[in-house]
């Protein structure tokens, strides 16, 4: 570490400003004094500061505060420093620049030079969120469509994630194994998961109508991924691919609860379904909490499913916020009305959190009275 | 007495039957992708769906790169998933030896964002990212679409909250009185980083490294507006079999088999780290 006195380095931008440097010296020190609470020289009638000994003082002091304690009060800084700045570039100014942007007329003509786009106000919320433009009956439709998606998918997946947890909570032979296994679906990158479950759906070619017809559900080939039905194609592979995940965290859940406690409700003579009543489900409440925030925030997010299964243009059926917001923005071109959505979009959700949290508190706080 | 045993056996049975078929539930679709990519063009349109291919052909594995280029796919995604690979465990490294060793002002409100970004949808940093790169080509003359660093950038700030948040946790069950003893022995503090904590800290960082890596090979949104025909990713490439004039299911099923197979690989080795990764960001969140 290279020592600098701090004086020097006063003295040195002074000259290179062209001020004088005992006028600038004198009035910080002062300043630095009247902060410090005033050491004022006794000796020194008029009330002048002793310039000098403040000065020797303070030297003193940033000498050794700048060498040594100063570095270490920045190191941390310095090491979240190039986080903060990536995250700062990727997450915060786009979301800032989203929001200027939202009220900005910017499609494929102005897109080239944003700052010269016309501010138009509001308008592109009132297009993209009134219930007279086709745009905004479409966004409409598909934030229902995607709280129906959300709903089934949620729902479905705890429930299968928690038999599976249940399950797996017991020992048995192949065990580990089996734990790995069900994480599969988890790690298989999205669009091999709903490229592999779209050739399932497909009506002629795919397996699932086969399976159907030979079982007898069915008594003709059904259309999956065309019209009313593709948003339950959608639902399916997403439960698919998402219930091992709720299925290890409600797993993490259980394996932290007292095994003595079973016990002693067994002892008390709890049957199975009472002790799964009384023990587990309130153990596993708060880790169910964060479950479904995740899910709700994922799944209010969904593009990859739509997009893979569905092609860019889903239809009426299953078009969702995601991609009717990057249909407007890239295949239309209108960067400002895709951006007002999506903020709408994010309001929305954020609504839904809060409204969430609010809720469970209050009940909690019932609960607790 | 015996009633009670048959009980206990049905009961058994019933477990094995529950625990078999959710390995059916998970296995199923990946027997039909792995018997659909031995099966002919001609087989899959022309004949019923079977399990078994009637006549089995390696041609689809042969012709996987024939119709869509998707070597070089995988070629551009190897680099950018590297690439963001290696600046997230970097970057992350800095950060969550901060968060963990350090107190400083700020560092709750840092944790907190954090988490905070994960919860935001990417479709709101899309469109203005994608305005900020066109204008950072026009006014700096930087081409930011379409290339490699412009993805690895993005991509490691998307891999970074939870990157840091994981190694922090791994970081947090190293004894802080292993770096202070180092110290106290007259190491640096940046020699004690380098030379004790981070070879303590191998296995969450790969951990890390690796959540990165299938992070940037699985990711479509971005990928869909920002690459082009010079960096478009595997996970992209996989959609260009089913066109306006031809389907090649078997090539494709093919093509999502070899795209599966680097990702499967890297998780099994670190599936532990990972899992408690994932676990705990969870349920610490």
């Amino acid at each position: 570490m290279v020592k600098i006195c701090p004086m020097s380095i006063i003295r040195y931008s002074c000259r290179f400003a062209g001020l004088n440097y005992r006028k600038v010296n004198r009035a910080l020190v002062r300043s630095i004094c009247l902060w410090n609470g005033c050491h004022r020289d006794e000796n020194n009638r008029g009330g002048e500061l002793n310039v000098n000994t403040v000065r020797e003082k303070l030297s003193h002091m940033v000498m050794k505060r700048g060498s040594k304690k100063m570095s270490k009060r920045f190191t941390p800084y310095m090491l979240i420093l190039p986080a903060v700045l990536g995250m700062l570039f990727v997450h915060f100014i786009p979301m800032l620049w989203g929001f200027i942007i939202s009220f900005m007329d910017l499609n494929i003509y102005t897109v080239m030079d944003w700052i010269k786009a016309p501010f138009i106000g509001l308008s592109n919320y009132v297009e993209g969120f009134s219930s007279v433009t086709t745009l905004g009956q479409r966004f409409f439709r598909s934030i229902f469509n995607v709280a129906y998606y959300s709903a089934f998918t949620i729902t479905l997946g705890y429930f299968i994630g928690l038999g599976a947890a249940l399950l797996l909570n017991k020992k048995f032979v192949g065990r580990t194994l089996v734990r790995g296994l069900i994480l599969l679906p988890y790690i298989t990158p999205d669009s091999v998961a709903y490229n592999l479950w779209r050739f399932i759906f497909q009506a002629r070619i795919g397996i699932l109508n086969k399976v159907l017809l030979d079982v007898g559900l069915i008594s003709d080939q059904v259309i999956w991924l065309v019209g009313n039905k593709t948003i339950y194609a959608v639902i399916v592979a997403s439960v698919w691919k998402g219930w091992p995940f709720t299925a290890l965290i409600l797993l993490a859940g259980l394996q932290s609860i007292d095994p003595e406690l079973y016990q002693a409700a067994k002892i008390d003579g709890a049957n199975a379904w009472q002790r799964f009543k009384y023990i587990t489900l309130p153990h596993l409440r708060p880790v169910t909490r964060t479950l479904i925030v995740l899910n709700i925030l994922w799944n209010f997010n969904a593009y990859n499913q739509f997009a893979v299964m569905l092609g860019t243009d889903p239809g009426k059926y299953a078009e969702v916020p995601s991609t009717l917001i990057m249909r407007q923005a890239f295949h239309h071109l209108e960067y400002g009305i895709g951006a007002a959505l999506s903020i709408v979009l994010m309001l929305i959700m954020l609504l839904i959190t809060i409204g969430y949290f609010y809720y469970f508190r209050i009940r909690a706080e019932r609960k607790g009275e | 007495m015996m009633k009670r045993k048959h009980v206990k056996i049905i009961q058994q049975v019933l477990f094995y039957l529950a625990v078999l078929l959710l390995v059916a539930v998970v296995l199923v679709p990946y027997l039909w992708m792995f018997s659909s990519s031995f099966k002919s063009t001609l087989e899959i349109q022309g004949m019923e769906p079977r399990w078994i291919p009637h006549n089995f052909t390696i041609e689809n594995y042969r012709l996987v790169n024939e119709i869509v280029p998707i070597f070089d796919y995988f070629k551009n995604s190897l680099i950018i998933s590297f690439g963001t690979m290696i600046g997230t465990i970097i970057l992350a490294t800095f950060a969550a030896y901060a968060i963990s060793r350090f107190r400083f002002r700020g560092r709750n409100f840092y944790t907190v964002t954090l988490f905070s970004t994960q919860m935001l949808p990417g479709i709101l940093f899309l469109i203005p990212y994608f305005v900020m790169f066109i204008w950072v080509q026009r006014t700096f003359g930087l081409q930011m679409r379409n290339t490699y660093h412009g993805m690895i950038f993005t991509y490691i700030s998307f891999s970074l909250p939870f990157a840091i948040l994981m190694l922090r946790n791994y970081l947090d069950s190293i004894p802080q009185e292993i770096d202070e003893q180092a110290m106290i022995d007259g190491c640096s503090r940046v020699r004690a980083l380098f030379r004790i904590i981070l070879p303590l800290a191998k296995p969450g960082i790969a951990a890390v490294g690796i959540y990165s890596f299938i992070m940037a090979w699985n990711e479509i949104l971005f990928a869909t507006i920002l690459t082009g025909t010079q960096t478009k990713t595997v996970a992209l490439g996989l959609l260009q079999y089913i066109g306006a004039q031809q389907s090649r299911w078997g090539s494709m099923m093919a093509a999502c088999i070899l795209t599966t197979i680097p990702i499967l690989i890297l998780f099994t080795t670190m599936q532990k780290h990972i899992v408690e990764g994932l676990v705990s960001g969870a349920t610490k969140g």
